[in-house]
């Protein structure tokens, strides 16, 4: 196994590319592109991969809550997954969306779920293949899974209230400016209805990229052991919540607290900022 | 309303099935390089910058005829969304030939009618963003012209 994979936690959710490309056949294994920008899986994906889209697919709008059991089951049998399944997951944006899937699949208990270091930024930057060819795989029974565990990888507000109340370790991975409240809008991006800038009192600023490295990969673990342990302070049995604007970067740091550096009690706040900074009396503080 | 070859691209997509309309969006994204300056090729006016609200450099560049027509070319960073590559091309197409004040009377709602609702959502606003820029650009261009000719009288 590639060593700086094997250094991490929990390994086995992570492939690189050169395994990937290796086993874009192998029998019982999904891939699944998951993007930010809407048409780029459209515009060539790798070979075999299935599109995933995080609002179409895994949202439900009518409640603003994600899918129920049904629903999700239905997104696997259309993209040929079952149970045993081991689904890949890649994307744009240093894997933002891939990691929200995956942790949308963890929701209903899907175990079998990795994430492709590199993402879509580091295949295309070695030149391995990519298609325009849309796949069309049988369709499964995937059964309607039981429930949708929001409690154990999930934070809801009144829940993340009390965690700030008992002063719990809160991770707020958005950039600075937005947490010091002197922006209410992502670096590169337009302004998206937050009507009041700052953070969570008691949240401490960690951006979502202290753990990539520039070429979209995952930092190694010495290096996230540096930035989570030691610079953040967060013990092993802590209960932490972490949260961002709308769910997405945060999945990528709840993705790296819980399996590359192997935190037991991690919740993604998927609410985050677009319902904390909104909400009615709901108490913030600005500055770093 | 819209000017003519802007309207027919209106038309053209709006009627579309989904799949078709994705498809022909990515055709038009794939034509994105077609739209920028031709080696040589002068201007009167360039307007390239890096936006904080967008992920991309967006260089827009005009010239005006001799006829009043605007013509432009547009460069996009790599980084810029695919969706957004697909509006430049149908915004060249479309808005190349008219005249400043249409261009300016352009409005925004065409948008959601060439690209379906299902796109024009969270994380694709930029989708808008050519547009403005194009309409700065040609702010900018009446603006000048303006001042010169108040200078000269």
């Amino acid at each position: 196994m590639n060593p700086k994979l094997s250094a991490y936690a929990h390994p086995d959710a992570l492939v690189d590319t050169d395994w990937l490309a290796a086993n874009l056949d192998t029998p019982g294994l999904r891939i699944v592109e998951s993007n930010e920008d809407l048409l780029l899986y459209d515009t060539g994906h790798i070979p075999g991969a299935v599109h995933i889209d995080w609002r179409r697919d895994l949202n439900d709008e009518i409640t603003r809550d994600y899918v129920g059991p049904e629903g999700f089951a239905q997104v696997c049998r259309k993209n040929g997954i079952t149970p045993d399944t081991t689904v890949v997951f890649y994307g744009d944006k240093s894997n933002w969306w891939a990691c929200y899937a995956l942790w949308v699949f963890q929701l209903f208990g899907h175990k079998n779920v990795k994430i492709l270091d590199g993402g879509r930024a580091k295949w295309t930057a070695e030149e391995k293949p990519l298609t325009r060819e849309v796949p069309n795989y049988p369709a499964t029974d995937y059964p309607t899974p039981l429930e949708r565990d929001d409690t154990t990888n999930r934070a809801f507000y009144h829940q993340t209230w009390q965690h700030m109340l008992a002063k719990k370790p809160m991770v707020d991975v958005r950039s600075p400016k937005e947490f010091s409240g002197e922006t209410t809008h992502m670096p590169e991006y337009p302004q998206e209805g937050v009507l009041r800038g700052g953070h969570i009192p008691g949240a401490k600023s960690c951006p979502w990229a202290t753990a990539a490295n520039p070429d979209g990969t995952f930092r190694t673990a010495d290096e996230l052991d540096q930035i989570y342990t030691q610079n953040l302070a967060l013990k092993k049995d802590d209960d932490i919540v972490a949260y961002c604007r709308i769910g997405e970067r945060s999945s990528h740091t709840w993705f790296v607290l819980k399996y590359l550096l192997g935190y037991d009690k991690v919740r993604n706040y998927d609410g985050s900022w677009t319902e904390w900074g909104n909400m009615v009396r709901s108490p913030i503080e600005k500055g770093s | 309303m819209y000017p003519p070859a802007l309207q027919d691209i209106i038309e053209l997509f709006e009627h579309l099935p989904e799949q078709e309309r994705r498809e022909n969006l990515i055709v038009m994204s794939d034509g994105a390089k077609r739209q920028e300056p031709k080696e040589g090729e002068t201007f009167d006016l360039e307007d390239v910058r890096k936006d904080e609200e967008c992920t991309d450099t967006v260089g827009v560049y005009l010239k005006v005829d001799s006829e009043n027509k605007v013509h432009f070319a547009i460069t996009l960073g790599p980084l810029v969304q695919t969706l957004t590559k697909a509006m430049t091309s149908i915004l060249c197409r479309g808005l190349n030939g008219a005249r400043p004040e249409e261009i300016m009377a352009v409005p925004a709602d065409f948008v959601p009618r060439i690209v379906g609702a299902e796109l024009v959502r969270l994380r694709s606003q930029t989708v808008y963003y050519v547009l403005g820029r194009m309409k700065t650009a040609v702010k900018m261009y009446l603006d000048r012209k303006r001042a010169a000719a108040t200078a000269g009288a």
